[in-house]
């Protein structure tokens, strides 16, 4: 990094950099959640489902973040653990509202824990139980139990209620991504 | 900053090429810098750009390294550099082939397809194109769709050349683009015209008629772009050439009113398309030829050039027509752009009279050291044409040639000029003993060894018969002292032919040859012991068969032959005779790709000697039920027994064995409706011949050729060889869906009757080409002789008459008596063979030409009295 860009982060006005990943089962709001926080003029209308992975950018209060928005469709998953040497943080979206396919979204989760890359790197990952307003979404406490999210150890963690199209609950979980990622830049820097 | 201080280095010490010398596993292992975060897009470009440096240099990267390497870029989507993006792009398309899992990209590059960066857009749908595979295109379909009519002109273009990419794999999908890609015709853009009309002609090009409706719409309604024009003419340049229209076709007309358009890329375009076509009247070329003259003089040198280029082409074709520019090429010779001024020449050359050749000649020599050798073989390719035209014009082309011999030059052109000076030999008499001279001269100082080689060869085969003989020998012996192996070996095999074939020069002839017995190489110590012991024995039909004739086989077939005989140890003596003969003309070796073939004979098609007979033989001992008839004698050249596009279409070789005939049809099913299964073809064997196997072949599905084979016993009356047979193509038919190839259960027996096919002698005798043929009559002896005189009624010509009686009797003309010298009324023809079961034929014909027609007195010698007999009658 060039010395400007070093004054202009000691100054605040630049952003730490921090990449993050979004993962989670196909059709569960993965896109959805990362069109939210988008400037207005950048937002796309018409979602549609993601075949591989897109990029995109969106700051929150202390951090500039650049999102994977990985493809959660079956045949691309197996794609993921390509990106997870570089990613700092893990956003792990769920249909709450898809009780069938909890135990799906279980397995992949383990998976994922599982990996050599990710097993005993201390990174955060935030869950969101999306779709919070559908008439059969089950309680984001309810959703840590199915998906037994009490067993991870090695990990921060933090789950909350989502609605990816109003948006209710997306800044709860984002400054807690935030906080955590901030700790661990600190420590980096240490 | 590091890395500009290093590029400042690289550019210092290193001149030339800065990527020389790179190293595949250091890139790729560099190639790892784009998994860091922060992304420095000037140093991920430099790396990216000598990645695909490596990959453009067509070093290979195997799957796991390319994947590898691939999913790194991939991360380089973080950076916004528009630099390093477009980069990217061309990584995709370069990778998309060879690594795994590339789809992964599509999101991002649909992103940027639809985005807001135009000059993101374009490469974004090229490289989109490049990974997406046909499964994939519906979820892309409606993007590319709104990209083929976007206002912007690179992404309407990007879109429409993708689409006739991806329309080779998914012409189904592309087809229904056919609406936008109307809409992008309309376009303002000369570029995205010219795509769109390329796409809207590739998705209905196997429609004819659709295709005719196409040009004339376009024709009439006119179109902005010049480029787009010149396309049109193309497609219609083609519609008349498939049709065999004449002048009078509309095509015609639209292509003859281009001549009249403003751009002069048109214009060309168009005057090149009406000279190239084939069925044009004079009246029809005028105005296309003197557009082109008008080129000739225009002062753009590319016009020029083509003007000139198009006319050197036509001018065999077209001589009047050329000839009408003459003035203006006379100008275009001292023109400043060497390459305009050779053209003019050599087009002149082709065109012009006796008289002018000299003229030519003086001032074409002139700038010879001025321009390329690809020119210069341009020149030779004339000379060589003028050769065959002026036979009397020899010695000033000789001269010019050898002074060409003389000059600088690389091994193509040096080649061009030895193939013309030899063909010049063969082909006129007189030219012989200067031509010779100057290749003499030539080998002194050659430093081609191939070249050196086969001028030695034919100073061996020519030089014998020169009145002087004596006086080839001192460069032949020359050579033997100063040259490598391989070309010392050629010349004592040279040496000794003199030696056989002149009987004053034998004992001087032993003499060298003994002394090459000292030589330090081997295969030259071999061939120089191997001639003196031969010529010392001084019997003319050993000195013949084994000095002058050569070895008769064919390479591959001995050395098959050969090991075959190592791997199964007998007490008899290996028989030469049992071993293919070598196909004559060696020109018709093409290795043809054999339908029906198992996967695992193909390697020995890659074989660059293997004739076409080792193909076919190798192919039939694949069958069981053919694999021990013994070594295959002759096959014959297809020969089509179907009219051509009629529902099956069936071709059928004759392979020759000492007691039996294999007829082989390779069939072919034009109907996608149906596939047909136990196919054979029933044979209506003629008197004597008996049919006695027949294997089919299983499946015939639609445009999937398949073979059939019909085994039929030679009659056991050694004298009974020809006959013809009836044949009936027995098949049993099932229906199948014509998508997805899913036959009926069951199905029904149908037939389809065949045109005949004859057995003639000529299937029976293989081509041997004896260079002496006079040693060769010698040495078979006249025991079994037989004359006959004939009157050839039907014939009034000798060439007639020699082209048919080679055709009947199935020999090799021989020392080149097929070629009538002008202007004489007799004749002599020589052709000699091996029949069928290793007897050689010997046919000595001599014709003579009077007002009822022309007269034969044919003399057959051969080893076997049947033979003779049978060869006899070919003709009666």
């Amino acid at each position: 990094m060039g010395f400007f860009d070093s004054l202009a982060q000691w100054l605040g006005v630049k952003k730490k950099e921090v990449n993050v990943m979004v993962v989670g089962l196909d059709n569960s709001g993965k896109t959805t959640i990362i069109n939210h926080f988008k400037s207005p003029d950048a937002k796309s209308h018409d979602i549609v489902p993601t075949v591989g992975f897109s990029v995109e950018r969106f700051k929150s209060k202390a951090l500039a973040f650049t999102a994977f928005d990985m493809s959660g469709q079956g045949r691309y998953r197996n794609l993921w653990e390509q990106y997870y040497k570089e990613c700092d943080g893990i956003i792990f979206v769920i249909d709450s509202s898809d009780k069938l396919r909890m135990v799906v979204a279980k397995d992949e989760l383990n998976l994922l824990l599982e990996n050599p890359e990710l097993k005993n790197r201390t990174i955060p990952i935030l869950f969101f139980a999306n779709k919070m307003d559908a008439r059969d979404a089950v309680s984001s406490v309810k959703c840590s139990h199915l998906l037994e999210l009490q067993a991870i150890s090695n990990k921060p963690w933090f789950i909350c209620a989502s609605n990816a199209l109003t948006g209710d609950g997306l800044h709860e979980g984002v400054e807690w991504l935030t906080d955590q990622l901030k700790v661990v830049l600190q420590k980096k820097k240490k | 900053m590091l890395s500009l201080k290093r590029d400042k280095k690289e550019e210092e010490d290193g001149t030339g090429n800065p990527f020389n010398n790179l190293e595949k596993s250091t890139v790729l292992q560099e190639a790892r810098t784009f998994n860091e975060t922060p992304i420095n897009p000037r140093k991920c470009g430099h790396i990216l750009t000598k990645v695909l440096y490596i990959i453009n240099q067509g070093e290979p990267i195997g799957q796991t390294e390319a994947t590898e390497a691939f999913f790194a870029m991939t991360k380089l989507f973080q950076s916004k550099d528009p630099i390093l993006r477009r980069l990217v792009y061309l990584g995709i398309k370069e990778m998309s082939k060879i690594a795994q899992d590339v789809i992964i990209v599509t999101s991002s590059l649909m992103k940027d397809m639809t985005g807001k960066e135009d000059q993101f857009r374009g490469p974004a749908i090229r490289a989109l194109c490049s990974v997406t595979d046909h499964s994939m295109l519906q979820s892309i379909e409606r993007y590319m769709k709104q990209a083929i009519v976007d206002k912007v002109p690179a992404v309407s273009s990007a879109a429409l050349v993708s689409a006739l990419h991806l329309g080779k794999g998914s012409h189904e999908v592309i087809k229904r683009w056919v609406n936008e890609a109307q809409e992008a015709v309309n376009s303002d853009n000369v570029m995205v015209q010219f795509h769109a009309l390329g796409l809207l002609y590739h998705i209905r090009k196997t429609d004819k008629l659709a295709v005719n409706k196409l040009v004339s719409k376009f024709s009439k309604h006119t179109l902005k772009s010049p480029y787009a024009y010149c396309l049109l003419i193309r497609i219609a340049a083609k519609l008349i050439e498939e049709e065999d229209a004449g002048s009078d076709s509309p095509m015609f007309d639209f292509i003859e009113s281009c001549l009249r358009h403003k751009s002069e890329m048109v214009i060309y375009e168009a005057a090149h398309a009406i000279v190239q076509l084939k069925n044009t009247t004079a009246k029809d070329l005028a105005p296309a030829v003197s557009v082109l003259q008008l080129f000739c003089s225009s002062p753009k040198p590319t016009l020029r050039f083509a003007a000139v280029r198009t006319l050197n082409k036509v001018a065999i074709k077209h001589p009047a027509a050329v000839t009408a520019c003459n003035l203006d090429l006379e100008n275009l010779i001292t023109d400043v752009n060497r390459s305009i001024a050779t053209l003019a020449i050599t087009t002149l050359l082709k065109t012009g009279n006796e008289s002018s050749v000299d003229r030519l000649m003086k001032q074409i020599s002139t700038f010879m050291s001025e321009i390329s050798d690809e020119f210069k073989i341009v020149v030779v390719q004339a000379i060589r044409s003028l050769c065959a035209k002026f036979p009397r014009k020899h010695n000033v082309l000789m001269t010019f040639l050898a002074q060409m011999l003389r000059d600088e030059g690389g091994f193509d052109y040096k080649k061009e000029i030895v193939d013309c000076i030899i063909t010049t030999i063969e082909e006129n008499a007189e030219a012989k003993e200067a031509g010779l001279a100057h290749l003499c001269e030539f080998i002194e100082d050659c430093e081609h060894t191939v070249l050196a080689t086969k001028i030695l060869h034919l100073l061996g085969r020519e030089g014998p018969r020169t009145p002087t003989p004596s006086k080839y020998i001192r460069f032949i012996y020359n050579r033997v002292i100063l040259e490598n192996a391989a070309v010392r070996a050629a010349a004592v095999s040279a040496i000794a032919k003199f030696g056989a074939h002149c009987d004053d020069l034998l004992n001087s002839c032993v003499v060298l040859l003994e002394r090459c017995q000292l030589d330090s190489d081997d295969e030259v110590r071999d061939r120089a012991t191997f001639y003196v012991n031969v010529l010392k024995q001084q019997q003319k039909a050993l000195s013949s068969a084994y000095i002058l004739n050569g070895l008769q086989v064919s390479v591959v077939g001995l050395e098959r032959a050969l090991h075959q005989y190592t791997l199964e140890p007998s007490e008899v003596p290996f028989d030469l005779k049992s071993v293919p003969l070598a196909a004559q003309p060696i020109s018709d070796q093409r290795v043809r790709d054999v339908p029906g073939e198992n996967p695992s004979s193909k390697p020995s098609q890659d074989k660059v000697a293997a004739s076409r007979q080792d193909v076919y033989q190798e192919q039939l001992a694949q069958v069981p039920e053919l694999a021990n008839l013994g070594a295959l004698f002759k096959s014959s050249s297809p020969v089509e027994v179907t009219e051509s596009e009629t529902e099956y279409y069936i071709q059928c070789v004759k392979h020759t064995f000492s007691n039996y005939i294999v007829f082989q049809f390779d069939c072919t099913n034009t109907l996608n409706d149906q596939i047909l299964e136990k196919v054979t073809v029933e044979m209506e064997p003629a008197d004597g011949f008996e049919v006695t196997k027949y294997i089919p072949c299983p499946s015939l599905a639609y445009n999937k050729p398949g073979t059939t084979y019909t085994l039929v016993r030679l009659p056991s009356e050694p004298t009974q060889v020809t006959g013809t047979f009836a044949c009936t193509l027995k098949f049993l038919v099932k229906d199948c869906d014509p998508q997805t190839g899913e036959p009926d259960e069951d199905g029904y027996d149908d037939e389809y009757v065949l045109e005949d096919v004859e057995v003639s002698v000529a299937d029976h005798v293989q081509k041997v080409m004896k260079p002496n043929f006079a040693a060769s009559w010698e040495e078979v002896g006249p025991e079994n002789e037989l004359e006959d005189t004939y009157a050839l009624s039907t014939m009034n010509t000798l060439e007639e008459a020699i082209k048919n009686i080679i055709q009947y009797i199935g020999l090799q003309p021989c020392e080149r008596s097929d070629k009538v010298p002008e202007g004489k009324s007799s004749h002599t023809l020589y052709l000699a063979g091996v029949f069928r079961g290793g007897h050689d034929a010997l046919v000595r014909a001599k014709l003579a030409l009077d007002s009822s027609g022309v007269t034969m007195q044919l003399t057959v010698r051969s080893t076997d009295p049947h033979v003779s007999e049978v060869l006899a009658t070919a003709v009666a």
